[in-house]
C-alpha cells in the first residue's frame, strides 16, 4: 500500500472506515482542529467535518456513554481516550455497559464501538500517563482486546476493529506512533484474528503484544549471535487470545518465554503460561520464563523507567535462563 | 400505547380525559409492583427488586407525554418506565420469574427491563449509567432526520454522582433531544435526599445553573406532571435537551430485602399513601362506574401477566454462554463456534 509510521496507519485507517461508512464517526478530547494530542485525527476535521469528527468536553465517562448511545442506534463511534489511563473514568461505561449490554438485553442490542487507548510507557510522562491496562480489559467478558505492534497491524487491525458489531479496546502504545515507517500491507490477514509470527527460530518460542514485540525481536536478533534460536509470536489480540499459534510453536521449540508491558503480577501473560503448562505440558524442557512490568507505578524519566517496564536486556536475560535450566 | 391496549381487552372502553389515562396506568403500574412483592414474599422471586410503588405519578406522567417511537432508560427502579413505555405487565413478571417470556428472556432479572421494540431501551442497574446512552441514542435519532427523543429516568441519588452534570452537559454541548428525569424520591437507599440536596427543588436550581431549561414539579399532582411533561418534551423535540425533577415517595423499603425499619419510622411509607396517594387524588374527577371498570381490567391484566409468567419456560441451562458477542465465530471462551 504505502510505507507508514504507525500513527499515519491508525490515521489513514480511520479515514478509510470514514469514507467507506457514513455511520463511522470519531469523538473525543481534542480530536478536532488540533488532531489529538498524538496527531492521529490530524486534518480529519477538515474532510469529514465537526459532526463526525467530535471534540469532546473532558467528561470521558459520558462521551464514551454518548458513544455507545449512539452505537447501540447504528453509528459506529471510535472513542479517543487521549491517554489511556484516563479511561478509568470511563470504565463503568465500557465495562458495566458497553461490555455486558448485548448479553443482558438478550441481544436486543449490538455496541459497534471502538476506544482508542494510547498508552504503554515510553514518552515519559509519568505515573498516571504511561499504564498498560491491557490485562483488565482482557479479563471482561464482552470486549474484544485488540494492541497491534506495527503500522501494517495499526491500519488493518483498526479497520477491522471499526466493522465488528462489539466492542472494541484498541491499544495503541503511544511511544509507537513515530517509529519507522512500514509497509503496509496491500490486504488483511487471511484470518483477522490469528497471532503472527515475525521471527521464526527453534530453541525458544517468546509471546509478546504491542511495542514488546519490537524489543522482543530485538532481544532475539542480539540472542542469535551467541547460538540461540527464537521464535517470535506476536498476539495481535488478547482477546481472542489464538493460543493455537503459541502451541504449535511450542511443540517446536519445547521453551516458552512470555513478554508483557503490562503488570506482570495477574497479567495476561500468566494465561498464556497457564494455557500451555496445561495443554502442552509435554512439549516444554524447562518451566515458562515471565518478564512483565514489575508492580509499582511508571515513573517518569528514561532511567526509572527502564527499571520497570521490560527493557531488550531483561528480555534477552530471560532467555539465557530458560535455555540455561 | 401498549398499555391501553391490554386494558381495552378486559372492556374498559375509552380513556377519555388525562385523568383517566393517569388513574388507568398508575392502577396497573401499582398492581404489577404489588404482584411481583407478593410473589417475592411467597419465595416464587429470588434475587432483590426494588420497588417503584407511590411514585407512579412520575412514571405515569412523563410516559403519556410520550410518543411509541421515543427512547426510555431508566434504573434500578424502573417497572413503572418500563410499563408506560409499553412493555407487558407480562414480560415484566415473566422477567422477576427469570423466565424466557421475560423482557429479556429471563437473563436480566428486575434491574434489567429491555424491550427494543417498545422503545424500552432499558433500566441499568449502575446508578446514573443510562445517562450517556440514552443522549447518545436521541442525539443519532436526531442525526438520522427524526424527531424521536429520549428520557433518562434517574433518582435524586444519581445526581450526587458526577456523570450527571457530565451527561447534562454533554448531552447540552452536542445538542442530543433528551430529556433528563429526576425521580426524587426522598431517599438514596438510607440516605435522605434533603441532607444531601437540599429540599426537594433543589437539583432543579442546579441543572437551571448549567443553563439548560429546568422545571419542579411535586409528583402528588400527576396532571400537572403531565402538562410540565408536555411542555418539556414538545421543547426537546426541537432538539434540546431538558430536565425535569418530579418529587414523589418512595413507600416502599430501598428494596424488598432492605431493613428501612433502620433509619425511618416505621410505616412512614404507608401513612404518606394514606394521605397524599396520587392515585387516589385522581378519583375525585372519575366517574366511579369508569373507576372501577378500570381497576377491575387492571387486575384481570396483572392475573393474566402473573398466570403467563408462571407457565413461561425457563431459559435451558445451555444458554447461558450464549450472545456475548455479536461477532460470528467468538463463543464465550474466544473462537469456539457456539453461536
Amino acid at each position: 500500500m504505502a510505507a507508514l509510521r504507525f500513527v499515519d496507519a491508525v490515521r489513514q485507517a480511520l479515514a478509510d472506515e470514514m469514507e467507506a461508512d457514513e455511520s463511522v464517526i470519531l469523538m473525543g478530547e481534542e480530536v478536532g482542529p488540533l488532531g489529538g494530542v498524538f496527531t492521529v485525527t490530524r486534518d480529519l476535521i477538515e474532510r469529514f467535518g465537526p459532526d463526525r469528527v467530535m471534540d469532546a468536553p473532558l467528561a470521558e465517562a459520558s462521551f464514551t456513554g454518548f458513544a455507545l448511545g449512539a452505537a447501540t442506534e447504528g453509528m459506529r463511534p471510535v472513542v479517543e481516550i487521549m491517554f489511556s489511563d484516563f479511561v478509568m473514568i470511563a470504565m463503568d461505561q465500557i465495562v458495566n455497559h458497553a461490555a455486558k449490554l448485548r448479553y443482558m438485553t438478550n441481544e436486543q442490542f449490538d455496541v459497534p464501538i471502538v476506544v482508542r487507548l494510547p498508552g504503554g510507557g515510553g514518552s515519559n510522562h509519568g505515573p498516571q500517563h504511561s499504564q498498560s491496562f491491557e490485562s483488565w480489559f482482557a479479563h471482561t467478558p464482552g470486549l474484544i482486546v485488540a494492541m497491534p505492534s506495527n503500522p501494517s497491524d495499526g491500519y488493518w487491525m483498526m479497520r477491522h476493529a471499526i466493522q465488528l458489531n462489539d466492542p472494541v479496546i484498541f491499544l495503541e502504545n503511544k511511544a509507537m506512533y513515530f517509529g519507522a515507517e512500514q509497509e503496509v500491507a496491500d490486504e488483511p490477514p487471511a484470518d483477522p484474528w490469528a497471532a503472527a509470527v515475525p521471527r521464526e527460530g527453534s530453541d525458544l518460542t517468546i509471546v509478546s503484544a504491542g511495542r514488546m514485540v519490537g524489543r522482543c525481536l530485538s532481544a532475539a536478533e542480539s540472542i542469535s549471535t551467541r547460538g540461540i534460536d527464537c521464535e517470535v509470536i506476536d498476539l495481535r489480540y488478547l482477546w481472542p487470545m489464538d493460543v493455537d499459534t503459541v502451541f504449535t510453536s511450542v511443540a517446536k521449540t519445547s521453551r516458552l518465554l512470555v513478554v508483557s508491558e503490562a503488570v506482570e503480577f495477574c497479567g495476561w501473560s500468566g494465561e498464556v503460561a497457564s494455557r500451555v503448562a496445561k495443554d502442552a505440558f509435554t512439549s516444554l524442557d524447562a518451566p515458562i520464563f515471565r518478564v512483565g512490568a514489575l508492580r509499582c507505578p511508571i515513573p517518569v524519566g528514561v532511567a526509572l523507567e527502564d527499571e520497570i517496564i521490560p527493557t531488550v536486556e531483561r528480555i534477552e536475560q530471560a532467555v539465557v535462563d530458560c535455555m540455561d535450566f | 400505547m401498549r398499555w391501553a391496549q391490554d386494558l381495552r381487552r378486559h372492556s374498559v372502553g375509552d380513556l377519555a380525559t388525562v385523568e383517566e389515562q393517569l388513574f388507568a396506568l398508575m392502577l396497573l403500574i401499582r398492581s404489577v409492583e404489588a404482584a411481583i412483592e407478593r410473589t417475592h414474599r411467597a419465595a416464587k422471586i429470588t434475587g432483590s427488586f426494588h420497588s417503584s410503588l407511590g411514585q407512579e405519578s412520575c412514571a405515569a406522567g412523563v410516559s403519556l407525554a410520550l410518543r411509541d417511537d421515543d427512547i426510555v432508560t431508566s434504573n434500578h427502579r424502573g417497572h413503572g418506565h418500563a410499563v408506560g413505555k409499553g412493555v407487558s405487565a407480562e414480560a415484566v413478571i415473566a422477567e422477576m420469574f427469570r423466565r424466557t417470556n421475560g423482557s429479556s428472556g429471563g437473563r436480566g432479572g428486575s434491574m434489567h427491563i429491555h424491550n427494543r421494540s417498545v422503545g424500552f431501551y432499558g433500566e441499568t442497574a449502575i446508578v446514573g449509567g443510562g445517562l450517556g446512552w440514552a443522549s447518545g441514542a436521541a442525539w443519532t435519532r436526531k442525526r438520522h432526520g427524526s424527531d424521536a427523543i429520549a428520557v433518562a429516568y434517574a433518582g435524586d441519588g444519581a445526581f450526587a454522582n458526577g456523570i450527571f452534570a457530565e451527561a447534562i452537559r454533554v448531552a447540552d454541548f452536542w445538542e442530543a433531544p433528551c430529556l433528563f428525569v429526576c425521580e426524587n424520591n426522598g431517599w438514596a437507599h438510607s440516605m435522605p435526599s434533603d441532607g444531601v440536596f437540599g429540599p426537594a427543588g433543589s437539583i432543579t436550581n442546579v441543572v437551571s445553573a448549567m443553563n439548560v431549561r429546568s422545571e419542579f414539579v411535586d409528583g402528588r399532582d400527576a396532571v400537572k406532571v403531565y402538562e410540565t411533561g408536555c411542555e418539556l418534551v414538545e421543547y426537546v423535540r426541537t432538539g434540546k435537551p431538558a430536565f425535569i425533577e418530579v418529587a414523589v415517595h418512595r413507600v416502599k423499603a430501598h428494596s424488598v430485602n432492605d431493613a428501612d425499619y433502620r433509619y425511618r419510622p416505621k410505616n412512614e411509607g404507608a401513612e404518606w399513601l394514606r394521605e397524599y396517594d396520587p392515585i387516589n387524588s385522581l378519583r375525585a374527577s372519575i366517574r366511579v362506574e369508569q373507576q372501577h371498570a378500570i381497576e377491575s381490567a387492571v387486575s384481570a391484566v396483572v392475573d393474566e401477566a402473573l398466570e403467563a409468567a408462571s407457565n413461561g419456560a425457563l431459559p435451558e441451562t445451555s444458554d447461558a454462554l450464549r450472545g456475548i458477542y455479536a461477532t460470528r465465530g467468538l463463543g464465550w471462551d474466544g473462537r469456539a463456534e457456539i453461536r
